[in-house]
């Protein structure tokens, strides 16, 4: 760990979510959240579908503008807290063939620091270099994106937000799509950040291996079930509360 | 005669001097355009803004004549209506906006070719859809080296803000970018790149100065500053040496420079050492030998951080 460990100070809030709810067309898609969650945790977000899982984490990373309520990381809304975030999209997103290779996506994390303009000195080599270290990518850095396997590709895009020296890191399904060798590894680069003081949220659908990926759980069904260690949120009557449930979406006027 | 007659000579005349800087200008600046195009994948985006220049440039025709700026003016404005007419249609219809495009820009040249008729001075329909390079004149030349020096400057300036946009627009929103103005900007590029190409190639072949040599470099490398680069120098060589074929073989010079660009694809998509053709049969060979001796290498050892894609990679 020799970059981007910022203050690690475990338990105190990084992320503060009051009466959050953001809508699509005016129809609620979350309801009135309101979450506080410390550095050092690596929390699961659970829900059926369409509860609203992306829409919180696009709504932390300042994507999406909150119709009431707000949030706060580090006392400061996220549009003033870019660099402090960063948010991983979904695999589909991500054009593989794009002329870049590990090092140069990892090199897009220094921006925040750098700004648009400014020069690329020494510090910033050798955050890239030690991100890369970090993630076991180094032999691996002139690759084209497209030549690593699913699980590289996951470490390669956490390389970059470690350049970034992001607190935060939000993560939307990244397990989606890995088998399982490649989902311990990134579990185990996950659980590797929390320890040095990071928060990350991670979207996630399956609650089969909620307890081995995350140490915490959000549980959510358009609004908050529950929050807190996994065993107590994913608990059988808040799933039942969750899943038995069915989202309110408003009506489809014809 | 010696050996490099057949390439001195076109520099003994006047007209073929200018038309030569004309075309490296514009061919350097366009390839290194090509590349944004290709990679927010608007080359048919772009094709569309190609042909609704037609009736901005009838119209400053009929009002100012054939100067040059007024040319560029009324191309400008022409392709930012489509453009912008294009994305008004698909937010408010259920048209997606490809399709809106395309039923804009095929109207404005229907409009093009007939208000070509009603021009002040004679005008010639083939000069703008084939281009007529020979006749560049010193307003011309003015024009393709501010449009040049406008579409670099912005460009290398603007790369760190422009590659975060052209990878994930997501990600670059969130990271403070201002997306929509980067888009923007491009598009402004665009058009001007399609408008400074006219005299060379006209309407109908300017897409190829854009697309074409940054589609050959895409095949070449995988490096983003690469293919700029190294899209530019190919629509410099290009552009120029297509040129300089058409002087001798009395061809042309438009479909000349996009025939040879042609060329130039075509052995990008066979001979590339990574991405071609060929090179792929090679590779897949050694590529299996590699991942072997790797997989015998590794078996028995601990697998923490090292990788089990089931490919053997490291």
């Amino acid at each position: 760990m020799t970059t981007g460990s910022g203050n690690p100070e475990p338990g105190s809030p990084l992320l503060q979510v009051s009466d959050l709810t953001v809508s699509y067309r005016r129809v609620p898609a979350i309801h009135h959240v309101s979450l506080e969650l410390g550095r050092g945790h690596c929390t699961g977000i659970f829900g059926p579908n369409g509860a609203g899982k992306s829409t919180l984490l696009k709504a932390i990373s300042g994507l999406l503008a909150p119709e009431t309520g707000g949030i706060l990381i580090d006392g400061l809304p996220p549009s003033r807290s870019a660099a402090r975030i960063s948010y991983l999209p979904q695999r589909e997103s991500i054009d593989w063939d794009f002329p870049v290779t590990v090092r140069g996506l990892v090199e897009m994390g220094r921006y925040a620091h750098t700004g648009m303009f400014g020069t690329f000195g020494a510090a910033d080599r050798s955050a890239v270099d030690g991100a890369l270290d970090l993630f076991r990518l180094t032999p691996l850095a002139d690759r084209q994106i497209k030549e690593l396997s699913g699980g590289q590709q996951q470490r390669a895009f956490l390389a970059r937000a470690w350049a970034q020296e992001a607190a935060l890191y939000l993560l939307d399904e990244p397990f989606g799509g890995l088998d399982r060798g490649s989902s311990a590894i990134l579990a185990e680069a996950l659980r590797t950040l929390a320890g040095s003081g990071k928060l990350l949220l991670v979207s996630h659908h399956s609650l089969a291996d909620a307890a081995d990926l995350f140490d915490s759980a959000v549980l959510i069904n358009g609004e908050l079930v529950a929050s807190g260690p996994v065993a107590e949120a994913l608990s059988p009557s808040n799933l039942a509360c969750a899943y038995g449930t069915s989202v309110y979406h408003g009506t489809i006027r014809t | 005669m010696t050996l490099f007659d057949p390439i001195l000579s076109p520099f003994g005349y006047a007209f073929m001097q200018r038309a030569l800087l004309s075309c490296a200008l514009i061919g350097f600046a366009n390839g290194f355009l090509g590349t944004f195009v290709i990679l927010r994948r608007q080359a048919l985006l772009t094709d569309a803004l190609s042909h609704s220049l037609l009736p901005g440039l009838a119209l400053a025709a009929m009002l100012v004549g054939l100067s040059p700026a007024g040319l560029l003016l009324g191309g400008l404005l022409a392709a930012l209506l489509v453009a912008l007419g294009g994305q008004l249609l698909a937010r408010n219809s259920r048209l997606k906006e490809e399709t809106a495009v395309a039923c804009l820009y095929i109207a404005a040249f229907a409009v093009g070719i007939v208000l070509i008729r009603f021009a002040r001075v004679r005008i010639d329909l083939t000069h703008f859809l084939f281009g007529n390079i020979l006749g560049v004149g010193d307003g011309d030349l003015w024009i393709a080296y501010a449009s040049t020096c406008l579409t670099l400057t912005i460009l290398v300036l603007c790369q760190r803000p422009l590659l975060l946009t052209l990878f994930d627009a997501t990600v670059a929103r969130a990271s403070g970018i201002r997306v929509g103005w980067i888009e923007a900007a491009l598009l402004a590029l665009t058009v001007l790149g399609l408008v400074a190409s006219l005299q060379a190639v006209g309407v109908l072949l300017s897409l190829g100065l854009i697309i074409m040599p940054a589609a050959t470099a895409y095949l070449l490398t995988d490096s983003f500053p690469r293919m700029l680069w190294g899209g530019a120098i190919l629509g410099m060589v290009s552009a120029t040496g297509g040129l300089m074929i058409s002087f001798h073989a009395d061809i042309p010079s438009g479909p000349c420079i996009v025939m040879l660009m042609a060329l130039f694809l075509t052995l990008a998509y066979l001979f590339s050492p990574r991405h071609g053709l060929l090179g792929k049969l090679f590779m897949g060979r050694h590529r299996h030998e590699e991942s072997l001796s790797r997989w015998e290498g590794h078996q028995g050892h601990e697998h923490r951080f090292q990788d089990t894609d089931g490919h053997g990679n490291p």
